[in-house]
């Protein structure tokens, strides 16, 4: 009863804007543009929200991630030595300090990186090399595209085996299948048991690990790179020769839980101080970095739900100004049906269904509208964003709300409108 | 005979404005009508006879005085409470018709029983008998534009008839119609009061006025001449 008469009302109030639809549709404009611009914003928010977790998510939220840095006040002293030694970051006294003395890490994997001539045959190449735990690729998730990663059994015998990635691959410019060869790191030979599958790393993970985009490291188990290439890496320039030895490069720490990673980072940072003068190294936190982000992401909500506003605010003024002047014609309409027995709240709820129509109408070409135009910016730029069934559901409840926020003045002033009067009027 | 009133106004005064700008346009009305009487109120322009009528159809209020509608004192009622008896106890019919022109002639005909929440069935069929009765059966679904005038006002005549009023109130209904259409309208009234309605008339027309049973004469916001209660009966049932 109730609803057949709720429909009724709105099949009226659907029908009086279907009598003048220019008008409507502009009035609807507003709207359009005021919801598409709410949605478009709301699937940018959450898709940069969904990037930077999945970021993190890469990184690990239960991580720390120590790096060796170098200092950047470490000139080369003003000698006539043609050699020169350089020794910063992380040491095995660090790593072993924080093993023993911090009660909140579950587990801890050291990192070591040379840079190391690498032959192949008579070729000759620069490799970032990589020592590193079994555990670290699985962590990461760097899997295998071919052959296989080395495991725990090969770290153990210090297996002279790597697992190289197919940015290196391509550079060696072989016709042989790289899987099996033997290549030359320093001077000793390793057996390419893997290689890697490409990884779609954000730039910033692949900063956090050391590595770059050109994907050409070389990874090795850390047993073995501790027996053979150690932990200096030689430079030769023209002239001068420089050696930088940095015991570890990498730290990751991993916390026994999500609630205790701050806190580590505290004591990591603590620990860290007290043993090095210089601040050759720097912690990365990927939950602070969540944190960080939040921040940011505050600040974007806050300037969205401006901007969202200001454009449903010119919508809502278009519908209330639209209406009054309706109400001014439809005058005599108003009195009749005054004179017929609708009390105020009937003509209220008359012209705030109207009201209301245009707007949700308006809310559901809008949420089309931003939906299509988002997938546009996706398209052109390299945003991301993320489209949720509940955007039908929010652009309905924003557009009504505009829709009643602004129909409430002109539908009570046609209310209040004298009938004998409105009756009269021509 | 307190059970045939339908309309006792007494002391009714109507002024507008406030302070020395006032002016009282009605000074002290007393009618009272009873049920089945059909009655012209005429007057000059001027003599209050409007004024009347929007107190009598319950769109405005006397500033003094008391209005009773079939027992009912209306004459302090809220404006939601004026809007019901409008609904329930009040049938218009005006000089320009008031017709909705965006409706069609049922629409227009159902609209009262709209406002008193009657289910869809109910009104669709009671507004076709109506539509019906007034001899317009054949266009239900036209717009007020597509009728002449002598048609537009049964439309409305049949409008007023729907909710059942106690008192069918009607301004000039003729003013706007030629006279064959007039004397049709005019008719129809006559036939409506012949089947036992309440009928308040206002007319500048003497022709009209003379061929009603009885008649109020204002002017200057007072009532002239009133035969009084119960002369505006069928002669019939007088008789009776």
């Amino acid at each position: 009863m109730i609803l057949g008469r709720m429909l009724e009302v709105f099949v009226l109030g659907v029908r009086n804007l279907l009598r003048n639809k220019l008008r409507s549709f502009l009035t609807m404009l507003g709207m359009i543009f005021g919801v598409a611009s709410v949605i478009a914003m709301l699937s940018v928010g959450a898709g940069a929200r969904h990037e930077i977790l999945s970021r993190i998510q890469e990184l690990g939220v239960r991580n720390v991630i120590l790096n060796s840095v170098k200092p950047p006040e470490q000139i080369k002293p003003e000698t006539t030595e043609t050699q020169w030694k350089n020794k910063y970051g992380l040491t095995f006294e660090d790593a072993d300090y924080i093993e023993a003395v911090l009660p909140t890490v579950e587990r801890m994997l050291r990192v070591n990186k040379i840079r190391q001539r690498l032959w192949y045959g008579s070729k000759r190449l620069e490799a970032s090399v990589l020592g590193v735990e079994p555990e670290y690729l699985e962590m990461f998730g760097l899997k295998a595209g071919r052959g296989r990663v080395f495991n725990e059994l090969d770290a153990r015998k210090k297996a002279k085996v790597c697992v190289i990635r197919r940015g290196l691959v391509r550079q060696l410019e072989t016709v042989e299948d790289p899987l099996g060869m033997w290549l030359d790191i320093g001077d000793f030979p390793f057996q390419v048991i893997g290689i890697l599958e490409d990884e779609a790393f954000r730039s910033h993970t692949r900063k956090a690990l050391n590595i770059d985009a050109a994907a050409q490291e070389v990874y090795i188990p850390y047993s073995t790179s501790m027996r053979t290439l150690g932990t200096t890496t030689f430079i030769e320039r023209s002239g001068s020769q420089e050696f930088t030895e940095v015991d570890l490069d990498q730290i990751v720490v991993t916390t026994r839980h999500q609630d205790e990673v701050l806190r580590t980072s505290q004591m990591l940072h603590a620990a860290l101080g007290r043993l090095h003068d210089d601040v050759d190294y720097e912690v990365v936190v990927p939950l602070e970095l969540l944190q960080q982000s939040e921040q940011t992401q505050k600040v974007f909500n806050l300037v969205m739900i401006l901007i969202a506003s200001i454009s449903l605010l010119v919508g809502g003024i278009g519908i209330a100004n639209i209406m009054l002047a309706t109400i001014t014609e439809r005058t005599k309409e108003i009195g009749i049906r005054r004179a017929l027995g609708a009390r105020r709240r009937d003509i209220v709820i008359q012209f705030l269904t109207e009201t209301t129509a245009i707007a949700a109408i308006g809310g559901l070409f809008g949420c089309l509208f931003g939906v299509l135009g988002i997938l546009g910016i996706v398209q052109l730029t390299n945003w991301t964003a993320m489209i949720a069934p509940e955007y039908v559901l929010i652009s309905l409840v924003i557009s009504c709300s505009v829709g009643i926020l602004f129909g409430i003045f002109p539908a009570r002033r046609a209310a209040y409108m004298d009938p004998i009067t409105a009756l009269r009027y021509e | 005979m307190d059970n045939d009133e339908v309309l006792r106004l007494e002391g009714v005064a109507k002024v507008y404005g406030e302070g020395s700008a006032a002016l009282e346009v009605l000074h002290g009305i007393d009618i009272l009508v009873t049920s089945g009487e059909f009655v012209g109120i005429v007057g000059a322009s001027g003599s209050g006879k409007t004024t009347l009528m929007n107190i009598v159809g319950c769109l405005d209020r006397p500033t003094r005085g008391s209005y009773a509608l079939n027992g009912e004192d209306v004459s302090r009622l809220d404006d939601d409470k004026l809007s019901l008896v409008r609904n329930r106890a009040i049938g218009f019919v005006f000089q320009s018709f008031n017709l909705i022109q965006q409706m069609t002639v049922l629409e227009n005909v159902e609209l009262p029983l709209f406002y008193s929440h009657t289910p869809k069935r109910e009104r669709h069929e009671r507004c076709r008998a109506l539509i019906e009765a007034v001899g317009l059966s054949h266009r239900p679904g036209h717009y007020p534009t597509q009728l002449s005038g002598g048609e537009c006002q049964r439309v409305a005549i049949a409008r007023a008839l729907v909710n059942e009023p106690a008192l069918l109130l009607t301004d000039e209904p003729t003013g706007n119609l030629d006279s064959k259409n007039g004397e049709e309208v005019l008719k129809i009234f006559h036939d409506l009061h012949a089947e036992g309605r309440t009928i308040l008339m206002v007319t500048h027309n003497p022709e009209i006025a003379q061929g009603l049973p009885r008649i109020i004469e204002m002017r200057d916001g007072e009532v002239r001449s009133d035969p009084g209660p119960g002369s505006g009966r069928l002669v019939a049932e007088a008789l009776a």
